[in-house]
């Protein structure tokens, strides 16, 4: 694993060697950290600003704090920044110590709670001083002691974020490849507090250059500087604007690292990678045909197959179904492989991983599988057929009767597209009979005269919509039977006087076609 | 409300099947991004006393923390490993000709300039100003050896032992020529009589600017032809 950094050759190549024997013994010898003592490093260090459960911390949240604790509290800030101003200020002896020490103190006061107290340390003026102590050449621990001051600032209120902006430029520049990891650390997670604030803050940092350092941290490497710089550059290009998204992907090695991680990474890393992998396909046009051309659809697909983290899948099928709805002729996903038989597997394997999520007891896995399921439905006569014959028949069908309304919605598209054949929109579609005689003989008929009944506009637009599909199709003039036999007929009466015009029109036409269809019985 | 169209007085929409697709921000992500927006600003917590103790019980020997021995730096570092990775971010940029072993490139870069480039002495033998002030950013350049190290003690808070270029260590028969010369030739380099420093006394000065409180004598560059044979241990401030 080679740390070596290019460094613009004036002269002499420059060799990085220290006795590559002994450190190789010592690598031999040093007991890799125990993923569980990283894991209770980084739990610590990264509880949410919104709190969680307690932590055992005595100190307990700021919000829980009585008045008089918190003014002690603030006093205590008010005389650590005050340490620190004459300890930046002082010149004479052991200087360095003091200021770290004042530093120290400081960086203690705001890592205590939770709910550290930001806003008397802004009063007391602790920004100046703080980037004073970035200034170059500091030594490590007084640039890390500082980033991490800066860092719980920035995780406090919009104001007090915005506070940071004289450091952000001296925090940019300690990313820099020769910074030490912890400090480069340290100033990535900052500067990812800043870029979480907001889209203004967002393209100040953009401006100021602060995408290509936080990239080239995200290149495989050891360590969690990875994961923050991941965590960081996410927060960095959510966007709304395209730009950053752009910009990233065509940074050399950005695509290959993101894609080895995804591969590769612990699930931790895996789902930072993937929120910026969310956001790169989401935003930009550039990126998603990038990224269509590599494997990540077979990445993703596994992952998502293999993981039971809900983090982790979560980013992992919104791309998923980002790609799929964003996809064309010019950009196939599954589109492609539903027409030849080795692309069969594929697909497979796709609708696998979604009724995978399906069945996960989470709801957003449920309502954002099927999401991707009802693009896929709406795709070529191959894939709905896979779809068809798949499991997910049964779990959809289980859904629509007992899930909540809005993965029901994402349920009545999925089977509702497996009905009708897809054109672009231009002509009205045909029927596939085989596929709605099947679902409405499973029993799919009355979960969608539900929907009729529902509040949400959209769920009784659905439900009107294959209520029509099945009057006009089902064999036999079996329709309206079916219809009235679910008390179909009554929850579109409930349309007669609906306020909602387009849903009244839809309701009584069905029903004067019934009753039309119904004399001739 | 009525929201009346034409088209749906006329006909009835029908069932189509089309790609649904939504902005990043749509509502229809929030749900799944909530957690997502929980995390977009995290403070980072100190360890509890608590769990310092377990963390330290989980921990084998190799494990502890490590402060780096370079003087002037004195990183602490969470275990080997990591430190490894400091070192070699941090300290290992050295010199293919002379074997000199310097904390950052740039310094690496300027020491061959100064050391080893008859080009550079040239200039300096026609009264350039080619030496570079050794912090960076500072961007002076003076005419001397003697004059740049004048320049960081005024400037920059050098100790006034400092010296960037410390000789290396020659044979005994040399070392007792030497101190012959050097009585004669006090701080006088030539690029002939090298002095190795102990390993022990890495520095790397500049990373330091501080007054007095540095070690006495701090030298820069050394040669380092066996690599680690130091043991970390805690820095001496």
């Amino acid at each position: 694993m080679s740390d070596d950094t290019v460094v613009s050759h004036r002269r002499d190549p420059i060799q990085s060697s220290v006795g590559s024997v002994a450190a190789n013994r010592r690598r031999q010898q040093a007991v890799t950290i125990a993923k569980e003592r990283r894991e209770a490093l980084v739990r610590t260090k990264r509880l949410c600003r919104v709190g969680t459960s307690g932590d055992g911390n005595g100190d307990g949240d700021g919000d829980m704090m009585i008045d008089e604790e918190r003014s002690i509290l603030e006093a205590q800030t008010s005389s650590a920044v005050e340490e620190l101003k004459s300890a930046v200020a002082y010149q004479g002896k052991g200087v360095m110590q003091k200021r770290v020490n004042a530093l120290r103190e400081l960086r203690r006061i705001l890592s205590r709670s939770e709910f550290p107290p930001v806003e008397a340390a802004l009063k007391a003026g602790a920004v100046p001083l703080l980037v004073q102590c970035l200034s170059f050449g500091s030594p490590d621990e007084q640039l890390l002691e500082a980033a991490w001051c800066l860092t719980n600032i920035a995780a406090g209120k919009p104001e007090e974020t915005k506070s940071l902006l004289p450091a952000l430029p001296l925090l940019i520049a300690h990313l820099g490849e020769k910074s030490s990891l912890p400090v480069a650390e340290q100033c990535a997670w900052a500067l990812g507090n800043v870029a979480g604030e907001g889209e203004e803050l967002r393209n100040v940092l953009l401006s100021q250059g602060a995408l290509l350092p936080l990239a080239r941290m995200m290149l495989p490497n050891k360590g969690s500087t990875v994961r923050t710089a991941a965590w960081a550059l996410s927060n960095l290009i959510k966007g709304p604007s395209p730009k950053a998204a752009t910009e990233l992907i065509k940074i050399d090695g950005v695509l290959d690292a993101v894609l080895q991680h995804l591969r590769k990474a612990d699930e931790e890393l895996a789902t930072e990678i993937a929120w910026v992998i969310v956001y790169l396909s989401a935003l930009s046009n550039t990126a998603t045909n990038i990224l269509v051309q590599s494997d990540l659809l077979q990445l993703l697909v596994e992952r998502l197959a293999t993981s039971n983290s809900l983090q982790l899948l979560i980013p992992v099928l919104r791309t998923l179904g980002n790609l799929v709805a964003g996809e064309t002729q010019a950009t196939p996903v599954v589109l492609v492989a539903g027409n030849e038989i080795a692309g069969n597997d594929f697909s497979d394997n796709v609708i696998s991983a979604l009724i995978k999520c399906l069945k996960s007891e989470h709801r957003v896995l449920k309502k954002e599988s099927a999401w991707v399921l009802s693009n896929m439905a709406a795709g070529s006569v191959e894939l709905k057929r896979l779809i068809f014959s798949s499991e997910a028949i049964p779990v959809l069908l289980q859904l629509l009767s007992t899930a909540p309304i809005d993965i029901k919605k994402e349920v009545a598209y999925v089977l509702g597209n497996l009905s009708v054949t897809s054109t672009e929109g231009r002509e009205k579609p045909n029927l596939i009979l085989d596929n709605l005689v099947s679902l409405v003989g499973r029993g799919c008929l009355p979960g969608f005269i539900d929907l009729v009944k529902s509040v949400d506009t959209e769920a009784a637009r659905l439900g009107l919509q294959f209520i029509e599909l099945v009057l006009r199709g089902m064999p036999n003039g079996e329709g309206p039977k079916l219809v009235r036999r679910e008390d179909g007929i009554d929850a579109m009466e409930r349309f007669q006087f609906h306020e909602n015009g387009e849903l009244r029109n839809m309701a009584n036409g069905l029903v004067d076609k019934d009753l039309n269809i119904k004399s001739s019985s | 409300m009525e929201v009346e169209t034409e088209k749906s007085i006329l006909e009835f929409p029908y069932w189509t099947a089309f790609k649904r697709r939504f902005c990043a921000d749509s509502s229809f992500f929030a749900s799944g991004n909530l957690e997502r927006e929980l995390l977009a600003k995290q403070v980072a917590l100190d360890i509890t006393e608590d769990e310092k103790h377990q963390i330290q019980n989980m921990e084998q020997e190799e494990n502890r923390e490590v402060f780096c021995p370079i003087v002037g730096c004195g990183a602490r570092l969470k275990s080997l490993e990591v430190f490894e990775d400091h070192y070699h971010a941090r300290h290992t940029a050295s010199c293919s000709v002379c074997s000199r072993v310097y904390p950052t490139s740039r310094l690496l870069s300027i020491h061959v300039s100064e050391a080893h480039d008859s080009f550079f002495q040239a200039k300096v033998a026609r009264g350039h100003a080619m030496y570079e002030c050794l912090v960076e950013g500072c961007g002076s350049k003076l005419k001397a050896y003697k004059s740049r190290q004048q320049h960081l003690v005024d400037k920059h808070n050098f100790p006034t032992s400092f010296e960037f270029f410390k000789k290396a260590r020659p044979s005994k028969k040399q070392r007792q020529k030497n101190q012959r010369k050097q009585a004669a030739h006090k701080g006088e380099e030539s690029s002939n009589a090298m002095d190795v420093e102990v390993i022990d006394s890495l520095v790397s000065g500049v990373s330091k600017l501080s007054t007095s409180d540095s070690p006495s004598s701090i030298s820069f560059g050394h040669r380092n032809t066996r690599g680690f044979a130091f043991v970390p241990r805690s820095v001496h401030r």
